[in-house]
């Protein structure tokens, strides 16, 4: 089947909303990598009393996807209150643009992660927030639930994919995961979370283990 | 999509020729008959296919019986490969093949390993020539075919297919030598005999030839057995319905790419330098991929645009009807960049910005120019939503 960008992400791709840089952002975030083939930066301005987005602005490397997923990010996170930003999803912005490929679906929750942690460096900066990146299974299971299996356009936490995190005394991490080893997006899968689990500065290593 | 189709991707596929639509019509519609003895319709036909094996062994110093048409180029890889491999199993199970080879090379041989044979991958330096040592070192008392992409559809190196011959004729033992030629035939000139090449695979449609169609070459003398079994009304190693206007259509795609062959060479290096001159004038943080430009193939350019990302370069030059394919990990099946490029050395990065461009009898000046332009637009434009690099004023 034909895989093919819906109108609006063409849309969002050729006119993207809110590209730019905020100078003296109020917080801002920069979510992926170029080794990783695209890296999202995220700028906000947020009124301390209302606690409303009064500006967003993006600047992105990467795909059309990319680049329209953080342009439909900006438009639903623009005049809304932190706490309601902090809700929209990645399945809600990919809907957002028409729908996104499966295998284009992890642009979508770079784009969400960016807006998220640039509202989390909001709140440590201006509410004192603690930013917890403890080495929890809590933790680990929120980051992995960011891999998207790229086959389908679901992360591998929904898909049952993940079946065991263990956790030694030394800080070494075990996951399970149930893809077979030659499964075409196997090292996508590897590298996506190797980076994810670089969020967690006190882990000592990650060995992922196919079952 | 705005203006005339400027299409920079021969390596892909291509137009095809008007002049060969025009010499398979007849094939097409009142003489669709099969070749034949002693009849008239019979006769006729198999004198033209006769005469279309002429035609493309002629093109390479062959022999017309050692030329076979097949179904396209993964066909004729395989029926080389594999006949080759089976033909000369009790003499050993080993091949030598590379990590720069084209993936439906490699696909046959991880094939082949699952069978029982066992592989070698010698590696390519950064502009994509292999390492001649590594080949030296590979051969093994059992080793019977070694097998290389003769010009890399990523970076457009050309490898040096007489120092390979010399190589694996030191060894005290026939090895055969395949190339896939899918990238050099009608780009560069082909000697089969000065070259000392046992087998080649060609990709029809890559000339602006009929898609489906393929051409096999195998030395006289060559151990190969057949792979496939049915009726051979033509050749022993591909039975089947013959594609007479398919036949017929590559033979023409030949004659028009080697008349005036050198010219034609000629013209394809005046726009492939134009092309680079270009945009390293007019556009920064432009990087070379593969080999100069004396040295590469004449019709092939890679290039990585620094600080941008290869599939939107692609879909920006797709709405100006300006068509080229990346090496990016975004356009590819698996999110994976391309692995050439990274066995080759290069960086993520430089992987996902890399753009090809690869020419064909259809492409003029205009077109690059026009190409150009919408590259230097697109990269000011893609640079200003990254947050990569320095900024552009």
């Amino acid at each position: 089947m034909a895989i093919k960008y819906s109108e609006l992400v063409i849309k969002h791709f050729k006119n993207p909303h809110n590209v730019g840089i905020i100078d003296n952002p109020d917080a801002s975030a920069t979510e992926g990598s170029p080794a990783c083939g695209d890296q999202l930066t995220v700028y906000l301005k947020v009124n301390s009393e209302t606690q409303i987005i009064e500006d967003i602005k993006f600047q992105s490397y990467g795909c059309a996807s990319n680049i329209a997923t953080a342009s439909i990010i900006t438009d639903l996170a623009m005049g809304r209150n932190i706490e309601a930003a902090k809700q929209i999803t990645w399945k809600q912005a990919a809907d957002e643009l028409g729908g996104l490929p499966p295998i284009k679906m992890h642009c979508s929750v770079l784009a969400v992660d960016a807006l998220r942690s640039a509202i989390k460096n909001w709140e440590h900066k201006h509410l004192g927030k603690e930013i917890d990146d403890s080495l929890s299974k809590k933790n680990i299971v929120k980051e992995l639930q960011k891999v998207i299996y790229g086959k389908v356009g679901v992360d591998i936490v929904s898909l049952k994919l993940l079946k065991y995190i263990g956790i030694d005394d030394k800080k070494n991490v075990l996951l399970e995961i149930a893809i077979k080893k030659d499964d075409p997006f196997i090292d996508d899968v590897k590298n996506e979370i190797n980076e994810r689990m670089e969020k967690f500065p006190k882990i000592a290593s990650v060995k992922i283990s196919l079952v | 999509m705005s203006g005339k189709e400027v299409y920079l991707d021969s390596c892909k596929t291509s137009r095809m020729a008007p002049e060969v639509l025009h010499a398979m019509m007849p094939y097409l519609t009142d003489k669709y008959w099969y070749p034949g003895s002693f009849t008239s319709i019979g006769t006729e036909i198999a004198e033209v296919i006769e005469q279309a094996q002429e035609t493309v062994a002629h093109s390479m110093n062959a022999k017309s019986e050692e030329i076979t048409f097949t179904s396209g180029g993964t066909d004729a890889n395989n029926i080389a490969i594999q006949g080759i491999l089976q033909a000369n199993k009790e003499k050993g199970k080993h091949f030598i093949c590379s990590t720069v080879s084209h993936p439906s090379v490699l696909a046959i041989f991880q094939g082949m390993e699952k069978r029982g044979f066992e592989g070698t991958y010698i590696s390519a330096n950064k502009d994509g020539y292999l390492n001649l040592d590594e080949l030296e070192a590979a051969i093994r008392p059992d080793t019977i075919l070694a097998a290389f992409t003769q010009v890399n559809h990523i970076l457009g190196t050309i490898q040096n297919s007489k120092a390979i011959r010399n190589i694996l004729d030191q060894a005290d033992h026939k090895v055969y030598l395949f190339m896939d030629s899918c990238e050099a035939y009608t780009k560069i000139p082909l000697d089969v005999e000065e070259l000392g090449i046992d087998s080649l695979s060609i990709s029809v449609h890559k000339f602006n030839g009929p898609k489906g169609m393929g051409i096999l070459y195998v030395k006289k003398g060559t151990e190969i057995v057949p792979t496939q079994f049915g009726i051979t009304r033509l050749y022993k190693l591909k039975p089947g319905a013959i594609n007479v206007p398919g036949i017929v259509g590559t033979a023409k795609a030949v004659e028009m790419a080697f008349t005036d062959f050198d010219k034609t060479i000629e013209r394809y290096r005046e726009l492939q330098k134009l092309l680079y001159d270009e945009i390293m004038k007019r556009i920064s943080d432009a990087v070379l991929n593969g080999p100069p430009l004396g040295e590469r193939s004449p019709a092939h350019l890679n290039v990585t645009f620094r600080y941008i990302e290869g599939e939107a370069i692609m879909m920006m030059l797709d709405f100006d009807n300006i068509h080229v394919e990346t090496g990016s990990a975004c356009s590819s099946q698996n999110l994976q960049p391309n692995y050439i490029l990274m066995n080759t050395g290069r960086t993520h990065e430089e992987s996902h910005g890399s753009v090809r461009f690869t020419l064909d009898r259809f492409v003029t000046k205009e077109d690059i120019l026009k190409t150009v332009d919408a590259l230097e637009k697109t990269a000011k434009e893609l640079r200003r939503r990254s947050p990569l690099g320095k900024k552009e004023q």
